[in-house]
């Protein structure tokens, strides 16, 4: 009995300390442990799982005087999007990998009748078009110079849903609108198309395919192999993300265009795939000839003018820009000119791409009171937003 | 790599080892020093393989004294050249390491069908009558024929080979059956001669169980290896039936009816012989007086009958005075044919014991025991001398030949039974006569005593206790191992309920059950739908498989099964069941997914991979028992019960359940593969049951995963696809070590990486 004692004890020692190590890791600057955390949170039973999200008990704290108040999360965020950051920063500096700037990616969204399974709350599909809109939104922030279509599966027919284009809002708005699934999902119809599509492309853009794949077959009309060495020949990378399973198919498809082939466990985690395909990735060897691309720089049209826009063919009042060369009219930036083909940036649209390429050096972290010392004379506030950096959220 | 163990140094083809495959060596290694016999169990997809030749091999390097021959039986012609392939490998390296020290001749054998280079023999159809054809052209009398006429065709390629003579030999190398071949056709060499001539100097022999247990093929072949050989059984979980079957005979109607046929055709051939050339048949009746082997004056190449029964039950006497003339012979035999004609006739199901059954011979057609025993020596000899060639129309009459043989000679281990039609199709007449051998060891046994160690070795060979018992012999190791995996990457359920919650089973009284049959089919819809590629399912029968199949079409399910994914269903017929695995194969690899349907203990479910995408999950619907009012089976089990106290239930389970765990095992054939498997059948959850499968598979099943229903099962199978489709580090990350260096080897010593592991 006095060694199962022993025991016991143990065991609560061990469960103290596992506490105690949960609180202190709040404050620590690397997060090598928190990647631990996401793992087990993987590894907890369904019914905890639905809770896991936000785990709202955790993020209470006694303060000194005994009261439960809420901790502050930003800094624990803070640390890890640095840690990001700076590894982003040492690969690219490792060496420079040519990226594809201007990318003409096809979102392909399946809405065979697997979409409608609702293992994933409220259903598939619903989830799936709630990412595509954040992806598609962070898309464009991160490559202006880029254009998105959007096709979708259903019934076993591929459809263009939207033409490629750089509008965000038109291809949120026309996928929201066209939300049921049914019948069967076929990848070489899909691939077909969007092959059609992405072969008139010039040769300066990236092209790619990223398909977000519900189903656990695909019912083709022909031989899909043809297809994907096809699409490997006009080097179109396809990526798939899968909803529920590894399918070989699909693995295979990655593998032969140089794509990615990743499946989500829930729903955090399927964000977190669909969102690492914003930033543009390495360049493909073929590719990456030097070219040189003629772009306009459209100036803002003066304010009260009157003209016709070319892109909703309305007569519009104020703002808008005009193309250098043809001198239409244009609604927003960057697009290309309708009437004379030239594409339309504006300078802090490049500069934006430039920094996949030349990533900002990481800022030094300096301690707060390294910061009050006299050697150092630097500013207590923030040059651009005017922040007071001795404790962020107030204005000085 | 190279590395020592103990005293010998091993040498192994890749950087990087797998703990449980050094554990596999050492007791390797043990028994072999111990000159004596080993029982080994590791799962597949371990590299058992490799593990087992390069320490073998090693061995014999390290101790050049010795005759250390390496025999490596295998249960087709495919593993055997996967085999061979491995060897290769791991002789190119070895070469790298010693040079010419290294020098060893490994070589395939296998029949003519899958050696021979003769355009017009190799054409035939089927194994027997390739070798017809073949004798046709090489038999000593055609070919004495042919130097006197030249229009009489011989075989070009075996005329070379003859003509060399004493230089056709291979030069040391690891030789496939392809590299035999294309060897052969370059040298313009029978290969099929030359690897049986150089199968007595090669180091490393690869070759098919049959050369070593079946006493009519071992003879010839397999008589002159060494004490000192190690033998190895690859994949020996079937071993007792293997051994059961070759010494088992069933003698049909059919069987009979060509049999005088053959009879006719040899009394002719004897009339045409005593018109023509009465010498020869009198220099055969000469030389049976004398008492002669029968094989010891003819030419050596003529060899292609030997004795069924095993070497040390044949007797070293003269053929009994009745049957040396070749006529009284014929009309023996015609009176033996005609017996058992008679015998077949019975309505009633019959079983008789050897002894019973020779004296009823001998009350009824007046031939003894010892006469009997006679008959297949007899019979060969009298081939010869009658210069038959065709022997593929000969193989009925050899067949009740093997059996007068067998029934004469033994008086225990072996059964008569008759049955006038199959139990499950009473009103088709079809009458069997059946000896069938109820003792594994029988065969065996000469093997245990020939050679000094025999290692038996397979994925599956639980409970491993039983197996000394079956085959009666005393291992010195006798070792299970289990595998290291980076990652839980098998998945063994048991389901018990339906949906409904009513229980399923393939019981005899449940079977039939409607609820039964609709909580199976809906257990598979709903795996269809959720898991990728390619399913397998396994069903207790053929007759089951075909009821359940037609009961699922009836109510609708099948379609819609096929809605989600193709359905390919295995038959009897080899050559439709090898179509439908082709187009199941395509099926999963353009992505739209199939299911096959197939029979434990069928072909598919003995030698058929399912790996990696063809199959990531097997059902194995009901537990597969055998047919348990066969009459053979229950004798052999009075037989197991009687000689080596094994208990009916005891080998029943022990039985059905090794055959589930192959059947599940299909699917798993790598570490970096992965699989589920469910086992539908409350049975399955019984401890007894369960605490029979195979150590790797219940140490992943856990135990929320023993009383499973279908919903629940749908859930964690969607819940492992998706853990298994993220990413891995194939190398195990930093807690568990699955792959270890030349240099984790040699930091932890041989002795405690046994307890680093286990």
């Amino acid at each position: 009995p006095l060694k199962d004692f022993c025991i016991l004890i143990a065991g609560v020692m061990n469960h103290i300390e596992h506490n105690y190590g949960k609180g202190k890791r709040l404050n620590r600057e690397d997060n090598e442990e928190d990647d631990d955390e996401e793992e087990d949170e993987r590894d907890l039973e369904a019914w905890e799982r639905a809770y896991a999200d936000e785990r709202s008990w955790e993020s209470l704290q006694e303060d000194e005087s005994g009261l439960l108040r809420p901790i502050d999360n930003k800094a624990l965020h803070h640390a890890q999007y640095r840690k990001r950051l700076r590894a982003l920063s040492s690969t690219a500096a490792a060496a420079r990998i040519q990226k594809g700037l201007i990318r003409y990616l096809f979102l392909v969204i399946d809405l065979s009748r697997a979409a409608g399974e609702m293992d994933f709350r409220p259903s598939r599909m619903v989830l799936v078009a709630k990412q595509v809109e954040a992806f598609i939104r962070e898309f464009f922030d991160q490559n202006p110079l880029s254009q998105i279509g959007l096709v979708t599966i259903k019934d076993g027919i591929a459809q263009c849903l939207t033409d490629l284009g750089g509008s965000p809002e038109s291809h949120i708005k026309a996928l929201l609108g066209k939300l049921d699934c049914s019948g069967d999902s076929s990848i070489q119809n899909a691939l077909d198309l969007v092959h059609d599509y992405l072969n008139q492309i010039p040769s300066y853009g990236h092209r790619e395919v990223l398909i977000l794949y519900s189903a656990l077959t695909t019912c083709d009309p022909g031989d899909i192999m043809e297809t994907i060495q096809k699409c490997k020949k006009s080097k179109i990378r396809c990526s798939v993300i899968g909803l529920s399973a590894e399918v070989f198919i699909c693995r295979h498809l990655c593998q032969e265009t140089g794509g990615s082939y990743s499946v989500a466990l829930d729903e955090s985690h399927l964000k977190e795939l669909v969102l690492e395909h914003a930033p543009p990735p390495p360049a493909i060897a073929e590719f990456a000839i030097a070219n040189l691309i003629k772009m306009g720089f459209p100036q803002r049209a003066a304010e009260g003018v009157i003209s016709i826009c070319s892109c909703h063919k309305e007569a519009k009042f104020g703002g808008g820009y005009t193309c250098p060369r043809c001198k239409t009219r244009i609604c927003e930036l960057p697009t290309e000119c309708r009437i004379c083909g030239l594409t339309l940036v504006s300078s802090p649209h490049l500069a934006r791409s430039y920094h996949h390429l030349f990533p900002i050096a990481p800022f030094d972290n300096v301690p707060p009171s390294h910061m009050s010392g006299t050697h150092h004379r630097l500013p207590n506030n923030c040059f651009g937003c005017q922040q007071s950096l001795l404790n962020p959220g107030k204005i000085h | 790599m190279k590395f020592q163990i103990e005293d010998v140094t091993v040498y192994f083809p890749y950087d990087h080892i797998y703990p449980e495959q050094h554990a596999y060596m050492v007791e390797l290694k043990r028994a072999l020093d111990a000159k004596g016999h080993c029982l080994l169990e590791m799962p597949t997809g371990t590299g058992k393989t490799i593990a087992l030749l390069s320490l073998i091999t090693s061995y014999a390097l390290s101790k050049p004294s010795s005759l250390v021959k390496l025999l490596y039986c295998t249960r087709t012609v495919h593993e055997m050249e996967k085999t061979l392939a491995e060897l290769k490998l791991l002789h190119r390296y070895q070469r790298l390491h010693l040079g010419d020290a290294a020098r060893t001749l490994a070589l395939g054998l296998s029949s003519r069908k899958n050696l021979c280079i003769n355009p017009a023999v190799v054409s035939a159809e089927n194994r027997d009558s390739v070798d017809a054809g073949c004798r046709k052209l090489t038999a000593s009398w055609v070919r004495a024929l042919a130097v006197e006429n030249p229009n009489i065709p011989t075989c070009r390629f075996y005329e070379d080979y003859e003509k060399a003579a004493s230089d056709a030999v291979l030069p040391p190398g690891v030789y496939t059956l392809q590299d035999l071949r294309a060897f052969g056709k370059e040298k313009e060499w029978c290969p099929y001669f030359l690897a049986r001539h150089m199968v007595q100097f090669a180091n490393v022999v690869v070759y098919s169980y049959q050369y070593l247990l079946d006493p009519k093929v071992a003879g010839i072949i397999s008589k002159e290896m060494q004490r000192e050989s190690v033998v190895v059984f690859d994949e020996a979980h079937n071993i007792d039936n293997v051994c059961i079957e070759a010494l088992s005979v069933s003698v049909r109607r059919q069987t009979l009816e060509g049999a005088t046929r053959n009879l006719n055709k040899m009394t002719q051939e004897i009339q045409r012989f005593k018109n023509t050339d009465a010498g020869r048949l009198r220099a055969e009746y000469n030389r049976l007086v004398d008492g002669l082997a029968q094989r010891g004056n003819l030419p050596i190449g003529d060899t292609w009958l030997s004795n069924p029964v095993l070497p040390d039950d044949i007797l070293k006497q003269a053929v009994p005075g009745h049957i040396r003339k070749a006529e009284s012979f014929v009309s023996l035999l015609r009176r033996l044919v005609q017996y058992l004609k008679g015998r077949l006739e019975t309505e009633n199901v019959e079983k008789e014991g050897p002894v019973a059954f020779v004296g009823s011979i001998n009350a009824q057609v007046g031939i003894d025991q010892k006469t009997l025993r006679f008959c297949y020596d007899r019979l060969h000899s009298l081939m010869l001398t009658l210069e038959i060639t065709d022997t593929d129309e000969f193989l009925h009459i050899q067949t009740i030949c093997d059996f007068a043989t067998l029934v004469g000679t033994y008086t225990r281990g072996f059964s008569i039974i008759i049955e006038p039609f199959d139990e499950r199709m009473p009103h088709i007449p079809d009458p069997v006569l059946q000896l069938s051998c109820h003792d594994a060891s029988l065969a065996i046994k000469p093997v245990f005593e020939r050679f000094q160690s025999v290692v038996i070795t397979s994925g599956t060979l639980s409970p491993i206790d039983l197996y000394p018992r079956l085959l009666n012999f005393n291992p010195v190791v006798s070792r299970s191992f289990t595998m290291s995996l980076t990652r839980d990457c098998i998945c063994p359920m048991v389901l018990t309920r339906g949906s409904d919650q009513l229980p399923v089973s393939t019981k005899f009284d449940l079977r039939s059950d409607p609820g039964v049959e609709r909580n199976y089919g809906r257990l598979l819809l709903e795996m269809v739908s959720v898991v990728p590629d390619g399913i397998v399912c396994f069903f207790v029968s053929y007759s089951y498989m075909d009821g359940i199949v037609n009961s699922w079409n009836e109510t609708g399910i099948l379609k819609e099964i096929m809605q989600h994914k193709l359905v390919f269903i295995e038959t009897q017929d080899v050559v439709e069941t090898t179509l439908a695995l082709d187009n199941y194969r395509k099926a999963c690899d353009c992505g739209r997914g199939a299911v096959f349907f197939s029979v434990a203990r069928g072909k598919v479910a003995e030698g058929i991979d399912f790996d990696r995408h063809y199959g990531r999950l097997v059902i194995m619907f009901g537990v597969p028992f055998q047919y348990t009012l066969s009459r053979i089976l229950l004798a052999r089990l009075e037989y197991l019960l009687e000689t080596f106290q094994i208990k009916e239930g005891d080998f029943l389970t022990f039985d059905a359940l090794r055959q589930a765990a192959q059947c599940v095992g299909r699917v798993i054939r790598s570490k970096a593969d992965y699989g589920m498997m469910i086992f539908a059948d409350k049975r399955y959850s019984r401890h007894d049951k369960r605490s029979k499968l195979p150590g790797w598979i219940l140490s992943h099943l856990r135990d929320a995963h023993l009383n499973l229903s279908t919903d629940m099962a749908v859930h964690i199978a969607r819940e492992f696809l998706r853990k298994m489709a993220q990413p891995y580090d194939k190398t195990g990350g930093s807690g568990k070590k699955t792959l270890l260096s030349q240099e984790d080897l040699e930091k932890v010593g041989n002795g405690s990486l046994g307890e680093m592991l286990f």
